[in-house]
């Protein structure tokens, strides 16, 4: 079971946020300022944290960089009620893995977790398979058993990355931010009719379907 | 008669102000000059009428001196004789100090003999009963006897009472004139500073529409209330923004979230299953997204519009960014039927922030596909014009009415046409706040379909 650390000042959220993610299989403990909060990083061996950008008594950006400078590499979720795209800038630069601006779908935050859980190593690899997908990255090729798939570099770039995280789940906010490198949302379904479009292109009619639409969250690459 | 002098023992404000304190620190200076001036007037004067005056006894006595005894007596009685003015002293008297003639009594005692010509108390008139200050000499001749030559120098003080008149007469009126001008503008500078306190304590208390008084006439006091007015109207324009703003937020975050309201209190009043409550619980979590989407963009727009990240900018190719974005938007555009054409003629490079650059041409790129019909056609077109890059975006939509055009540039505004499309209206305000930013311009025309246009200032 994957231990998680929240530091978070309002009670009400945290108590939301254990709740949901004890249901989802995580064992979550809880600080409610930053010394503590830090303490308990020190000391406990959490997977990952989930880390309030403004808190009591030691901000948590500070926390962070204190944890880096220390050498601790567990992976950070910062949660903050900034929202603006250089308070982000500012929460990765301190050494946050991932930025989440509240108030989320809390969907949003669980396929977060996941994926810093799941980050994919540093791979040398040149050739990423999942089932009978194939992807070829110096050819620049990619194939489902025999059959070619012609993709427009865009297209490449967007299962190269889905395959890296195969079986997680990916939010269009993810998505934008990791493919796009998208700052913004944009009012447009942009993330939806890209993924129609390889979608089609990957799982054809009589093929096994690989990739997957959860309604209302986001897409998950299987292997059939 | 107490609160008279309470209120004398106060001195009254034009005295507190520069202007007057400068008006006598210049009015004492002037006086102390003239005053010098007038004692070296008066001093080389006087010095010059003492020694004319003792050329002349000197002369005199030698005259006297060189003559016989007999013929002595006869020139000094002739001498004193010719003086109607009554000025010239002269006597001789024996070595015992006996007075032969003359008209003076005594040897005067504190004349040196065979001296310079000196200044010396003569005794005059009756038995020697006044004296006289005059400048007078001493001969002690062959025979033993002292001649004396004196010659009265009333006139130096009398220059000395003309000099001192003029003084008086010229310096006092001049000394009251400058403090009386002194008071005269320091009660004007004291009256318009007060009205200009009056104006901004009014200001303070929150009425924008006052203005600091101005007379017309190009003086320096004048020139800086201009400039403050200037200030006050932007100030007085930006407080109306952000009232409207503030307005508008209330309104478009109202909207969605008195419609959640409404749908859960019907939900929980009249759904019977699980089903119809989950129903109404999604399309309220929809809502509230929405809700949240504006204040995100809000807090965007504000983000932009307030960036001190100008050092951030480097050199940005925009032919690159042009065909990113139009392979952003060709799949929805394709989608919709819509034809998106691509058409970079050249490379420009501007000075500027790629990511907000790239957020400004993709929010052209997304309202106009979102607005133009199935079968319609979008051109982002990227052009030099008049030595500016030009970034074209058209569209064969309904267009934006003229009235209507600066107004969507405003936050939150949407043109009615358009309230049956999604969208939150806030695309155009923040392509407006990306583009001012730079300092580049942005326009909207409105041909068949809409043209929105951003001219870009190119990097040297």
């Amino acid at each position: 079971m994957p231990r998680l650390l929240l530091i978070e000042d309002d009670r009400e959220t945290a108590d939301e946020i254990r709740a949901e993610l004890g249901e989802h299989g995580f064992d979550v403990e809880w600080a409610a300022n930053g010394i503590e909060g830090l303490d308990m990083a020190r000391s406990g061996a959490a997977d990952a944290m989930i880390v309030d950008r403004l808190l009591p008594g030691m901000d948590g950006l500070t926390i962070i960089e204190a944890l880096r400078f220390e050498g601790k590499r567990t992976p950070v979720l910062v949660l903050s009620a900034l929202g603006a795209v250089d308070d982000r800038v500012r929460g990765l630069r301190a050494g946050g893995d991932d930025y989440l601006t509240k108030p989320f779908a809390t969907a949003e935050l669980i396929a977060r977790i996941e994926a810093l859980l799941r980050r994919p190593a540093e791979s040398r690899d040149t050739i990423v398979q999942v089932g009978p997908l194939k992807l070829d990255l110096i050819a620049r090729t990619a194939k489902r058993g025999d059959r070619t798939i012609e993709l427009l570099p865009r297209e490449f770039r967007l299962l190269e990355y889905m395959m890296r995280r195969k079986d997680q789940m990916l939010t269009r906010a993810m998505l934008l931010e990791e493919v796009w490198n998208y700052k913004f949302v944009p009012q447009t379904n942009l993330v939806d009719v890209h993924m129609g479009r390889l979608r089609r292109k990957v799982d054809q009619p009589h093929d096994p379907q690989m990739i997957h639409n959860v309604r209302g969250i986001g897409f998950i690459l299987r292997a059939p | 008669m107490c609160a008279a002098s309470a209120s004398s023992s106060v001195p009254p404000d034009f005295i507190r102000t520069t202007t007057f304190r400068w008006t006598v620190a210049v009015a004492g200076m002037f006086a102390v000059y003239i005053i010098l001036l007038f004692a070296v007037v008066y001093w080389r004067t006087e010095r010059y009428l003492t020694a004319r005056s003792d050329a002349v006894i000197t002369m005199q006595a030698q005259t006297f001196a060189s003559a016989t005894p007999e013929r002595r007596l006869v020139v000094i009685e002739e001498f004193l004789r010719q003086d109607p003015r009554m000025v010239q002293y002269a006597g001789l008297f024996t070595a015992e100090g006996q007075r032969l003639t003359g008209n003076l009594e005594r040897l005067p005692s504190d004349l040196r003999i065979d001296g310079p010509a000196q200044r010396s108390l003569f005794p005059v008139g009756f038995a020697g009963a006044e004296t006289q200050v005059v400048r007078g000499i001493a001969r002690r001749l062959p025979n033993g006897n002292v001649l004396v030559i004196g010659r009265n120098v009333d006139e130096v003080r009398e220059i000395a009472e003309i000099v001192g008149l003029t003084l008086a007469l010229g310096l006092l009126p001049a000394l009251c004139l400058s403090i009386a001008a002194g008071v005269i503008l320091s009660i004007r500078a004291q009256r318009r500073v007060e009205e200009v306190n009056k104006r901004v304590q009014r200001i303070v208390a929150g009425d924008l529409r006052q203005r600091l008084p101005t007379r017309g006439v190009d003086d320096p006091f004048d020139k800086l209330a201009f400039v403050v007015n200037g200030m006050l109207e932007n100030i007085e324009a930006l407080i109306h923004e952000i009232a409207g703003v503030g307005d508008d937020i209330a309104h478009d975050l109202r909207t969605p979230l008195t419609r959640v309201r409404v749908r859960l209190e019907r939900g929980r009043k009249h759904a019977t299953t699980l089903e119809q409550l989950r129903a109404v619980v999604d399309q309220s979590i929809a809502g509230l997204d929405q809700s949240l989407a504006i204040i995100t963009a809000l807090l965007r727009i504000a983000e932009i519009e307030h960036t001190r990240r100008l050092d951030g900018f480097s050199q940005v190719p925009l032919a690159p960014l042009l065909h990113e974005v139009g392979d952003l938007y060709d799949p929805i555009a394709e989608d919709k039927h819509i034809t998106l054409q691509v058409d970079v003629v050249a490379e420009a490079i501007v000075h500027g922030d790629r990511d907000l650059l790239f957020e400004a041409v993709a929010n052209l790129v997304d309202n106009a596909v979102k607005f133009t019909p199935e079968g319609g056609r979008v051109e982002l077109a990227l052009f030099h014009r008049d030595g500016e890059a030009t970034i074209r975006v058209k569209d064969t939509g309904p267009g934006i009415p003229e009235i209507e055009r600066e107004a969507v540039t405003k936050r939150f505004y949407r043109s009615d046409k358009s309230r049956r499309t999604e969208g939150l209206g806030l695309g155009l305000s923040l392509v407006a706040a990306i583009v001012k930013l730079h300092s580049f311009r942005f326009t909207i025309a409105s041909g068949p379909g809409c043209t929105a246009e951003i001219a870009c200032r190119q990097a040297q």
